[in-house]
């Protein structure tokens, strides 16, 4: 394949000002069960390669799964013809930031190769532990496992010729309580599909699904039972699993240079992050560390090169409070001034590379968590997301919890249901005064972040450890 | 796969293949081009061509399915050993499963050569006429224009064989000012009625009002909700409270609410293919015909959609819509949502209203509580005070936190215009709605 792809190079390279191939082929491997039975076991083979073409100053881009050479020189054509279209509405040539030529492998380390794990024992996880769900109202049961093996090849007219195999593996449970008008959810270990890592099949044993399904179908049952959540304004610490969703969304998010650049502005929308703000805005209290780090391992936006041949690398998006970095593409960094940080990524073949998450994570504090929740009089601890918004300035925000916990006089105490609670971004982060240690950090796996025209799911991740923040506005759906 | 010949072909590769065993497939696949621009000139501009070949095996009532996309006759027939294999180690279903019986369809997909021969150059000077009559106002302009040719073919081994082929038009576009901005979309299968000129001046009609917005309180508040905000409410109902399987689960509003006069006579909602102005797919993804399905009809809650495998499980009919076996877990979906016109001009509506909030598009609408259809989401792109019957002030972004039923059942104007707009399956065809019970929750600072 390395030698098709160089072949389009060649002939490409006297007509573009830069072109790069990217061939992607995934297996994948999806398990979902119901209640004990078996829904749905699909495998799936998907490979293609993608042209992208710099000519006349402005970008070109065709995709195709027909791999023979008359295809692919057509494709190739077409992706210089799109950018010849693109160039009538040019304002100025576009140009990248400078990027070594890199010729390089990468595989995900991992201990157990899931595609040899076999499919009668993952089933059977799955099986005992929907099946151990299925207590008093907890009258529904689900389970699921997805496993990603991709395979890419990175070709430029720069001279880079990198190739990686990227192993991806997660799943997760969920109990939903059901009553008379009335129904509850309980998830784990994360809710919307449970956690994922680049990682193998290791990652799932260490989930101990049976250890937890009796103890979420049993919290299931009593949110059913529950009173919902208090209004007003009160203190909160935020569990893990919710606190990657509120990096994600209002850090990871309002961090993407493209989007404060307008790019996004008539879908996701923009950002409140505009460059003025660079090094010159308070985003957080001084606990707030937030780190774009896709070397961290088994974080599933961890890899070797991004999709427009840059290293992983790691850097400061919020350090102790101030916002001092963007992500970037190399078109969005030559902009800057800078180079890129390598989050230039593309789900699959037939997309372009965007700017994109990689591992976001904040940096855990030194508090126990007995401390953080310890110095709170009177409020909630709430985790695991139900439901989240937020404004296409990334300003105001609205999330709700499958679960919410009353805290009184330092202790954890009744459960309550249906919490929401809602802030505006940078006033939120400021009233952060304290983070729990690294001993209950963890890397939060989110593998349908959205974005882009033609949509792009991208897999994501989100270290955090809980956290407190005060005075926040709560509430419950009705 | 480009025609029905070849679509027949491809069935007959996958017959020879598995001569002794039961099976679904569904092919789909196409050209689909999109022209992305923002700061007012073109920044991605994408071409793809794929095509997706799912087989289903069901052996002893047990079932392995593989997706690829790579159709040689010897990859699909690796391919479906490994799902063969997986037949005889996964545990068979609760249920019966039933294959198909071969069908007649009454519509097909709208197809347009004009669209299908669009090129990226066609798209591109649209695109530039619309830079450069915004930018003389001093606005930018940002949003994307696809054009596509798609074919889908569903067949199984009882017979069944269903192909059809349909081209897209979709464009939206946002254009900004500092804090002014606009949105306008359209949606079609023929890019004969796609018409640059007048989008262009729906964009600048209101972007050039929607400025020095105002603030306004939080609370319950008279709304008229433009086309483009109708449907985006509409399709978060059709997916938390019209899935059968849902409904079969105890986890909708449906579930209590069946057969009783919940909302106004005037509002009727339903999965319509054959309404004149949507884009209707002839049949679902397995092979079952489209209908007509009522989900509230003059104010009474009927039923659900139901796709072959809830069907089955609850002894249910299936209504077409069966999704992907990928997706096959979540239930189905509507697939050409639409909403019965009224009586009333949008001038009349407005005219009508002493006090009240013209909404023109939602933002990150998300669901917060099931049973009740209560929603999130933010205002964008031009939110306008009503005050004694005229269109006045701009008013910053708000937040809503409001139930969908409480809602429609304060519907009171209903326009006779109807639009098309974006599904979250097929298109939605919807008018413009009144109503006096609208929560907003917050509010931002633009």
């Amino acid at each position: 394949m390395k030698d098709k792809l160089k072949n389009i190079l060649d002939w490409l390279e006297p007509k573009v000002s830069y072109a790069d191939l990217r061939f992607v082929q995934t297996e994948k491997e999806n398990i979902d069960v119901e209640n004990g039975i078996l829904s749905s076991y699909n495998v799936s083979t998907d490979r293609g390669i993608g042209i992208r073409v710099l000519t006349d100053g402005a970008w070109g881009f065709a995709a195709s799964n027909n791999l023979d050479k008359a295809s692919l020189q057509e494709t190739a054509a077409k992706a210089l013809d799109i950018a010849r279209a693109s160039a009538l509405t040019k304002k100025e040539d576009v140009r990248l930031a400078h990027e070594d030529r890199h010729i390089d492998t990468y595989i995900t380390p991992i201990n157990k190769n899931p595609f040899q794990v076999s499919p009668a024992e993952k089933i059977d996880l799955l099986v005992k532990a929907t099946r151990m769900m299925l207590k008093d109202k907890v009258k529904k049961s689900e389970g699921s496992f997805s496993f990603y093996k991709t395979y890419k090849i990175f070709v430029s007219t720069e001279g880079s010729v990198i190739e990686q195999t990227i192993f991806e593996s997660g799943g997760g449970i969920a109990a939903y309580a059901i009553g008379e008008g009335d129904f509850q959810k309980r998830s784990y270990p994360s809710s919307f599909g449970g956690d994922y890592a680049t990682r193998g099949y290791e990652f799932i044993e260490e989930m101990n699904l049976l250890e937890n399904a009796g103890r979420i179908a049993e919290e299931a049952n009593q949110l059913l039972a529950a009173p919902p959540a208090p209004t007003g304004i009160t203190d909160i610490v935020l569990g893990g699993s919710q606190l990657a969703l509120q990096v994600h969304e209002s850090c990871g998010h309002p961090v993407e240079l493209d989007r404060v650049l307008g790019k996004e502005i008539s879908y996701a929308g923009g950002s409140f992050l505009t460059l003025d703000k660079l090094n010159n805005f308070t985003y957080g209290s001084p606990e707030v560390i937030i780190v774009a780090d896709a070397t961290v391992p088994g974080g599933l936006g961890t890899f070797g090169y991004d999709d427009e041949g840059v290293p992983a690398s790691k850097s400061f998006l919020v350090n102790k409070g101030k916002f001092v970095g963007y992500l970037m593409s190399r078109e969005d960094a030559f902009k800057l001034g800078l180079p890129s940080n390598g989050a230039g990524r593309a789900e699959n073949w037939n997309r372009i590379p965007l700017v994109r998450m990689t591992n976001i994570n904040l940096l855990p504090g030194n508090l126990e968590l007995d401390e953080l929740i310890g110095d709170i009089k009177e409020g909630l601890y709430l985790d695991y997301n139900k439901s989240w918004s937020i404004d296409d300035k990334r300003i105001n925000f609205q999330f709700g919890t499958e679960i919410a916990r009353e805290i009184k006089n330092g202790k954890l105490g009744k459960i309550y249901k249906n919490a929401v609670y809602q802030g505006i971004t940078p006033e939120f982060w400021k009233s952060c005064d304290g983070i729990s240690s690294e001993k209950y950090w963890h890397i939060w796996g989110v593998p349908n972040c959205g974005k882009g025209q033609p949509g792009q799911a991208m897999h994501v991740a989100h270290g955090t450890s809980p956290a407190r923040f005060r005075k926040v506005k709560v509430g419950a759906s009705k | 796969m480009n025609d029905i010949n070849s679509g027949k072909e491809l069935v007959n590769k996958v017959k020879n293949i598995l001569k002794n065993y039961d099976f679904e497939i569904i092919a789909s696949g196409g050209r689909s081009e999109l022209t992305r621009f923002a700061e007012s000139y073109i920044h991605q501009n994408v071409a793809e061509t794929n095509l997706n070949l799912t087989v289903k095996i069901i052996n002893e009532n047990k079932i392995g399915t593989v997706r690829m996309n790579n159709i040689d006759e010897s990859i699909i027939s690796k391919n479906i050993e490994k799902a063969i294999e997986v037949t005889k180690i996964t545990p068979k279903l609760d249920y019966h499963y039933q294959l198909l019986k071969p069908q007649s369809y009454k519509i097909k997909s709208k197809y347009s050569k004009d669209t299908a021969s669009f090129t990226p150059l066609n798209r591109a000077q649209l695109v530039s006429q619309l830079i450069k009559e915004v930018n003389k106002k001093g606005y930018e302009a940002a949003g994307a224009f696809t054009t596509e040719e798609s074919t889908l073919l569903v067949a199984n081994s009882e017979g069944v064989f269903a192909f059809d082929r349909g081209t897209k038009v979709d464009f939206n576009c946002v254009i900004t000012r500092d804090n002014s901005t606009a949105h306008a979309s359209f949606i079609d299968s023929d890019i004969n009625n796609f018409n640059i000129n007048k989008i262009t001046d729906e964009l600048l009609e209101t972007a050039l009002k929607n400025v020095e917005q105002i603030e306004i309180n939080p609370g319950v508040y008279t709304v008229i909700l433009s086309p483009e905000a109708v449907a985006e409410i509409l399709n978060y109902a059709g997916y938390t409270a019209f899935n059968g399987k849902m409904i079969m689960e105890g986890k909708s509003f449906v579930c209590n609410n069946q057969g009783k006069k919940i909302f106004p006579d005037t509002i009727t909602v339903a999965d319509d293919p054959f309404d004149k102005l949507t884009m209707p797919l002839p049949f679902d993804l397995l092979g079952y015909p489209r209908e007509k399905i009522d989900l509230i009809k003059d104010g009474v809650v009927k039923d659900g959609v139901y796709d072959h495998l809830t069907a089955l499980k609850y002894n249910r009919k299936c209504t077409g819509n069966s999704l992907s076996p990928e997706s096959a877990s979540f239930g189905a979906l509507p697939f050409n949502l639409t909403m019965k016109e009224g009586d009333n001009t949008i001038d009349e509506m407005i005219y009508g209203t002493k006090k009240g909030i013209y909404i023109s598009r939602f933002h990150y609408v998300n669901i917060l509580n099931p049973m009740s259809i209560q929603l999130t989401g933010m205002t964008r792109d031009g939110t306008f005070l009503i005050e004694d019957g005229k269109m006045g002030r701009a008013i910053k972004n708000m937040r809503f936190n409001t139930s969908v039923v409480d809602m429609l059942k304060a519907v009171d104007m209903i326009s006779k215009e109807r639009q098309t707009k974006e599904g979250f399956v097929g298109p939605t065809v919807v008018p413009y709605l009144r109503t006096n019970n609208f929560t907003f929750s917050s509010k931002t600072s633009f």
